[in-house]
């Protein structure tokens, strides 16, 4: 059971069983549950999985009903990861006890959680989780925003954002504070793996989560997840909007090895500008008035500068 | 399942996915699972859906896109080879539509009173590329 699953194609991919199931009460053309299942679909190892308060959890776990085939929990908002990391550590200590019925079975202990969740209330347990070492997954499924009620700006929130805690209007031009660094914190623990993933990337996305899976230790998974809700687009342009903030560097995506070697995955053939990711979304709409345009420039040498020190860092192994 | 009061449910909950024991879940596709009434794979979400997708394996070249980027694993592909879509969970986003690549595409999205036969038949031809 232990061994990693192969796969080579997308068709190969296509064999697995799903164990996360439709009928959830997500959005449609929500992105959170495609990056479950590629996560789920990785591996064909028992799962122990949480997921932390956030559209994820009230969406797939709505009584009498849950979407998931897997052992899954949810206790607080805050508390997805230690719950993981609580149930890793029973393992580990009924395995040395001798105490398990089936002791070659090797689970994966995955705990899934918002941003919200992950950048500003849970921050403090995953670090604990992270400091602690235990041999659990972390991924954040980053919407940017708290949209499960209703939009407020969390510190993932990007700047220019209109989100209803900082709206746009006559007087602001929405958040003006810019996202969290978190895959740069989560390294400087010193953990075994943290990456930066994106669903339009499924290969790039599933070899990083085998890695993941493999290395023994927490790994950290920073997942965009485009929000047809609170981003305001079409449902159907889902993963278009995927493809536009990975290929216009918004959303790079990267891996760092034991909180030092970063290695860039994914290099565009061609980069578009920045302009054309924030025009296809309902949130920046305001950045194209004339009085915020300054705006769109400053995001451009933003991610320009962002990618610059990505590929200084990359090249000096540091 | 009778419906409880807002003061009846007990303070937290264990629901079962499967009836009996199902040793290996990853080798075992959805049909062949025991689902128990707690399972959403047993609901139906096909009233949210104004749209509907309709799939013509004519054109398929079963690359799979739709089946990856399906958010509700609705697109049932077994064997490598792409069966259909589940109706049930279907809540008619239109995201296989946009990642198919055939020309013309295999999956297009109509009303949801259309009519499968009929619209397969009228399919549109290949779009030619104008010089």
């Amino acid at each position: 059971m232990s061994e990693m699953k192969n796969i080579k194609n997308l068709k190969e991919f296509s064999t697995s069983a799903d164990r996360f199931e439709g009928a959830n009460l997500l959005c449609p053309g929500c992105a959170h549950s495609i990056i479950v299942r590629e996560v789920l679909n990785a591996t064909n190892d028992d799962l122990i999985l949480s997921a932390s308060t956030g559209c994820l959890e009230v969406c797939t776990a709505v009584y009498p009903y849950t979407s998931w085939d897997a052992s899954w929990i949810h206790i607080g908002f805050e508390n997805g990861s230690t719950a993981v990391a609580g149930a890793e550590s029973m393992y580990k200590a009924l395995k040395k006890k001798g105490r398990l019925k089936q002791p070659d079975r090797n689970p994966k202990f995955v705990s899934f959680a918002g941003d919200g969740a992950s950048y500003d209330i849970g921050f403090q347990w995953i670090s604990g989780c992270m400091e602690r070492g235990h041999n659990i997954m972390h991924v954040v499924l980053d919407n940017e925003v708290y949209a499960n009620t209703g939009g407020q700006r969390s510190s993932s929130t990007p700047i220019g954002s209109s989100a209803t805690t900082s709206p746009a209007g006559r007087v602001s031009y929405g958040e003006k504070k810019n996202k969290k660094d978190m895959i740069s914190i989560m390294a400087a623990h010193g953990i075994p793996y943290a990456a930066q993933v994106a669903p339009n990337k499924w290969k790039d996305m599933v070899k990083k989560i085998q890695h993941g899976f493999s290395v023994d230790g927490p790994v950290f998974i920073n997942a965009i997840s485009p929000c047809t809700t609170e981003w305001k687009f079409d449902p159907k342009d889902t993963m278009h909007i995927t493809d536009l903030s990975t290929d216009s560097l918004v959303f790079p995506l990267y891996e760092i090895i034991d909180g030092r070697e970063l290695n860039i995955t994914y290099r565009p053939k061609n980069v578009i500008p920045v302009e054309e990711y924030l025009a296809a979304q309902g949130r920046f709409k305001h950045l194209f008035k004339d009085e915020y345009k300054y705006l769109i420039k400053e995001w451009q040498e933003r991610v320009d500068s962002n990618w610059a020190y990505l590929q200084r860092r990359e090249e000096s192994r540091v | 399942m009778a419906k409880k009061g807002w003061d009846e449910f007990e303070i937290g909950a264990m629901l079962r996915t499967f009836d009996g024991k199902i040793d290996d879940i990853a080798g075992t596709q959805q049909e062949d699972r025991a689902y128990s009434q707690s399972s959403s794979y047993t609901a139906s979400v096909a009233d949210w859906r104004l749209i509907k997708p309709i799939f013509n394996k004519d054109y398929c070249i079963d690359c799979q896109f739709c089946w990856i980027y399906c958010p509700d694993v609705s697109i049932i592909a077994r064997d490598k080879k792409l069966i259909g879509v589940d109706m049930d969970h279907c809540k008619g986003c239109g995201i296989c539509v946009e990642v198919c690549p055939t020309n013309p595409k295999s999956l297009l999205m109509f009303p949801e009173q259309a009519d499968e036969e009929t619209e397969i038949a009228s399919w549109p031809k290949k779009d030619e590329k104008e010089e």
